[in-house]
């Protein structure tokens, strides 16, 4: 079954649209959803064009195509446990939180929190993402435990934060504290970032571009070699975060140290 | 509310009054209890089911700054026990720490009428009055903490309990606060120098003066002042295995009663009743704390009933928070209020797998059925340290049913039963007992019977809770599961007169009073003019004491209960 939404336009497009019912087990029956937009409640048919094609018995066989301005539409795939979401272009915030199975494909940019409290399934961003993605809940002690999100682009601050499982994966840059609090799973950054995996304790994560300078409760623990986007690079190891008695990995490519210092004084 | 009501064929309980369990009526107008009703009254049939007095709960954290720092610093709570807008009821949300209105809805729907909360900083008293105000559903009291207080802690040292008492006068009334509050004497303020007293008569870093001597003090201030309530202390040494020597020492402290209460309060004795030297070999020692309060009629506990589950931990003590924090290494928050107190904040998780946790949810259930006398030991969770107050109808079914804690015994730690003896005891607590715990009980030991608090009698508070149980066709022990039901919701929940609450759901909007005490001291005795004091103020505090106490602005329905001191 494939599922077409089409945004209507709108007379506040600004007005953020909350969605959480839109995920593929929802349109194997035909039932009366409906969404916020702000704080009244709509149905989906007052906010999209909606198109059915073809039959489904199970939710793996529904395909959901949003297309339209989709840019303010918050929790799409929220609690979402098989089958398909096609976004053609951005989507809002917390799109996938607490996913557990099946795919998101995003053609556009996503805005924070993609895949917040991720538990399985897949998420791919072919744009950037934006801060917490693939974090944890505010105040909560552990985000997302299973699955992948893969970022084409750059994300922003606080990627994949209280990571405890799964595998984070951004080709750009990233912000300000990626990593930070991790205790489990693997983050893998493309590009650069700054002060990665503050107060880590568990799990893996690898830099590929420029780190800036590492915060210094990071302990050098020898060298490796890793293979991402076809190309091989040295790596240096560092475990941590000490001050937090933490038994993280974090590696850095070796020229990136000893670029910033003229020599590795950690060796 | 001049129409006035008549609650007919209940089935009432009013320990104050010697009512054990007689089915009658209860009249009701311009919100008092009343002998007759006003013809055209709203009648409410009760059809035998048990009718209480509005509940009162004499220790719990609701209101103020210590309680709303638990809020932010643990948003997680908040995605718990949301509830939309509904009639007046207002949006809710959290568990352990939840909104004002949240808590408020709960507690009356629970039947509970008047609460205290625990411990308020003199110096953030206004915050607290405020949340008061957004608590509308209660009456509330404030504790007011004064177990740093340097001004309190020199005249301690000059043996000067006359200014003691004095400096006590002054500060409740300017900061509208309801009793003495004494969280870990001495020990917060030690912790301003980075350390804790271990014992009774441990010296304070540079005041020199130890806690059984500020204790001591304040209960001399206290009866000086001829204040309702008594001083309500918790205790040194919270939480410290082996801590129970502390608590029988601090328990020998209290005098002889000479009125109709108790000289000394103990909060959340649970607690405080640990044996053993370290974390792996604790155990309880409820029976050597039970048999020193059945001998001692001056003292009354409460509970502090752990219950398993996840919660906020918050309180004065803040080098107990510190220890807490080294044992989880989870969020930690820490707070110095100038010359008076301090604070700390940490969320727990008691499990059923950790034995210490096992042991402690065992002491407070001890205590309850050790105790000889129901107004002794009183229920309580120290709302939110041990149990969101949510659980307290829980914590009744178990006082109640011996099969539930039969049950129980089953899911926790198998080892527990090597370590306390609860599961020795057969005592099951009365409908009458449970009455006593939750209501009588505390209006006696808060000293407030005399405005009309805790009981049914023709002049008193309209507070009523009209529970879905009918005592004379259900055996408690065999139906825990009812009891445990019909206690948290109650059929109506009448606050001054006004039906408030009915089958769960709130359905006015509140007015409630803050109840506060001033006593009236000689002049020489007034402390606003003391130049000391003043001076105080003027080089330590960052405000001034004409700044500093609490407008009549804060209070829009306040209550003064006043009292001549005998200086």
């Amino acid at each position: 079954m494939r599922v077409i939404l089409k945004t209507r336009p709108r007379k506040k497009p600004h007005v953020p649209i909350e969605a959480e019912g839109i995920i593929p087990q929802n349109f194997l029956r035909k039932n009366d959803l409906t969404v916020y937009e702000g704080n009244r409640e709509r149905n989906l048919e007052d906010l999209f064009f909606v198109t059915v094609e073809g039959p489904a018995v199970s939710p793996d066989q529904v395909e959901i195509i949003l297309t339209g301005d989709t840019g303010r539409i918050k929790r799409v795939g929220e609690y979402m446990n098989a089958g398909r979401i096609i976004i053609e272009g951005d989507i809002g915030m917390h799109c996938g939180n607490f996913m557990s199975a099946g795919e998101i494909i995003i053609r556009g940019n996503a805005d924070a929190w993609l895949g917040r409290e991720m538990r399985g399934g897949r998420i791919l961003c072919e744009g950037t993402a934006g801060d917490y993605c693939g974090a944890g809940y505010r105040g909560e002690k552990r985000g997302m435990r299973g699955g992948t999100i893969e970022v084409m682009g750059n994300a922003g601050d606080f990627v994949a934060e209280y990571l405890s499982g799964g595998e984070v994966i951004i080709h750009g840059n990233c912000g300000d504290l990626p990593g930070v609090e991790m205790r489990g799973g693997t983050l893998v950054i493309g590009g650069n970032c700054s002060r990665p995996c503050g107060n880590m304790t568990g799990g893996t994560c690898m830099v590929i571009g420029d780190p800036g300078e590492l915060l210094p409760s990071f302990r050098r623990n020898g060298s490796t070699e890793v293979e991402f986007g076809g190309k091989k690079f040295r790596m240096a190891v560092f475990r941590g975060d000490v001050a937090n008695r933490g038994k993280g990995t974090l590696l850095v490519k070796e020229e990136a140290i000893i670029s910033r210092s003229g020599r590795d004084e950690r060796l | 509310m001049t129409q006035g009501i008549l609650i007919k064929n209940a089935y009432v309980i009013d320990p104050l009054s010697g009512i054990r369990g007689e089915i009658m009526d209860i009249a009701i107008r311009d919100g008092r209890i009343v002998e007759d009703a006003l013809p055209g009254s709203e009648v409410i049939d009760a059809g035998g089911c048990l009718t209480l007095p509005g509940g009162i709960d004499s220790h719990s954290h609701v209101c103020g700054t210590k309680v709303n720092f638990g809020r932010y610093m643990s948003p997680e709570d908040m995605r718990a026990g949301r509830t939309s807008r509904k009639g007046v009821m207002h949006v809710t949300s959290g568990y352990s720490v939840p909104t004002t209105f949240g808590n408020s809805y709960r507690y009356s729907t629970m039947g509970y009428t008047t609460v205290l909360e625990g411990a308020m900083a003199p110096l953030e008293a206004r915050h607290t009055h405020e949340e008061f105000t957004a608590t509308p559903h209660q009456d509330m009291l404030a504790n007011t903490l004064f177990d740093g207080n340097w001004s309190v802690m020199e005249a301690v040292r000059e043996k000067d309990v006359k200014r003691a008492a004095a400096i006590v006068a002054w500060t409740l009334a300017a900061v509208k606060g309801f009793a003495i509050k004494l969280t870990n004497p001495g020990g917060t303020e030690a912790w301003g120098w980075g350390k804790d007293v271990s014992h009774i008569h441990d010296p304070v870093p540079y005041f020199e003066v130890t806690p059984a001597e500020i204790i001591s003090t304040m209960i001399q201030a206290n009866e000086i002042l001829r204040l309702p309530h008594s001083v309500h202390l918790h205790c040194n040494n919270l939480g410290v295995p082996g801590n129970f020597r502390t608590t029988l020492e601090t328990m020998d402290l209290a005098p002889p009663a000479g009125g109709d209460r108790q000289t000394l309060y103990l909060t959340h004795v649970q607690f405080h009743s640990y044996g053993g030297t370290t974390w792996r070999d604790i155990s309880s020692k409820s029976e050597e704390i039970a048999r020193s309060l059945n001998s001692k009629p001056q003292v009354v506990i409460d509970m502090g009933q752990i219950m398993f589950g996840r919660t906020t931990t918050m309180t004065a003590d803040g080098p107990m928070e510190f220890k807490l924090y080294m044992l989880h290494h989870n969020k930690w928050s820490n707070h110095d209020v100038e010359l008076e107190t301090g604070s700390g904040i940490i969320p727990v998780y008691y499990s059923r797998k950790s034995l210490v946790n096992c042991v402690m949810w065992a002491i407070g259930l001890e205590l309850a059925l050790l105790a000889k006398n129901p107004w002794q030991c009183l229920l309580s969770t120290d709302n939110p340290n041990g149990a969101p107050f949510v659980k307290y109808p829980e914590i009744i079914a178990l006082l109640m049913s011996r099969r539930m804690r039969e049950n129980e015994r089953e899911e926790i730690d198998p080892r527990t039963e090597h370590y306390v003896p609860l599961f020795a005891l057969d005592r099951e607590l009365d409908w009458y007992d449970i009455a006593v715990m939750t209501r009588a009980g505390q209006a006696k030991a808060m000293g407030i019977t005399r405005i009309g608090k805790g009981h049914l009698s023709p002049g008193a508070q309209a507070d009523v809770a009209i529970y879905p149980l009918k005592p004379d066709n259900l055996d408690p022990s065999v139906d825990y599961q009812q009891v445990m039901a019909g206690f948290s919701r109650t059929l109506y929940t009448i606050k001054r007169g006004r039906v408030v609450a009915r089958d769960g759901d709130v359905v006015v909007e509140g007015a409630n009073s803050t109840i506060w005490t001033r006593s009236r001291v000689p002049p020489e005795y007034d402390m606003g003019s003391d130049p000391e004091f003043t001076r105080k103020f003027d080089q330590y505090y960052t405000v001034r004491l004409r700044n500093y106490p609490v407008q009549d602005v804060y209070l829009p329905r306040g209550v003064c209960i006043e009292t001549e001191a005998a200086l």
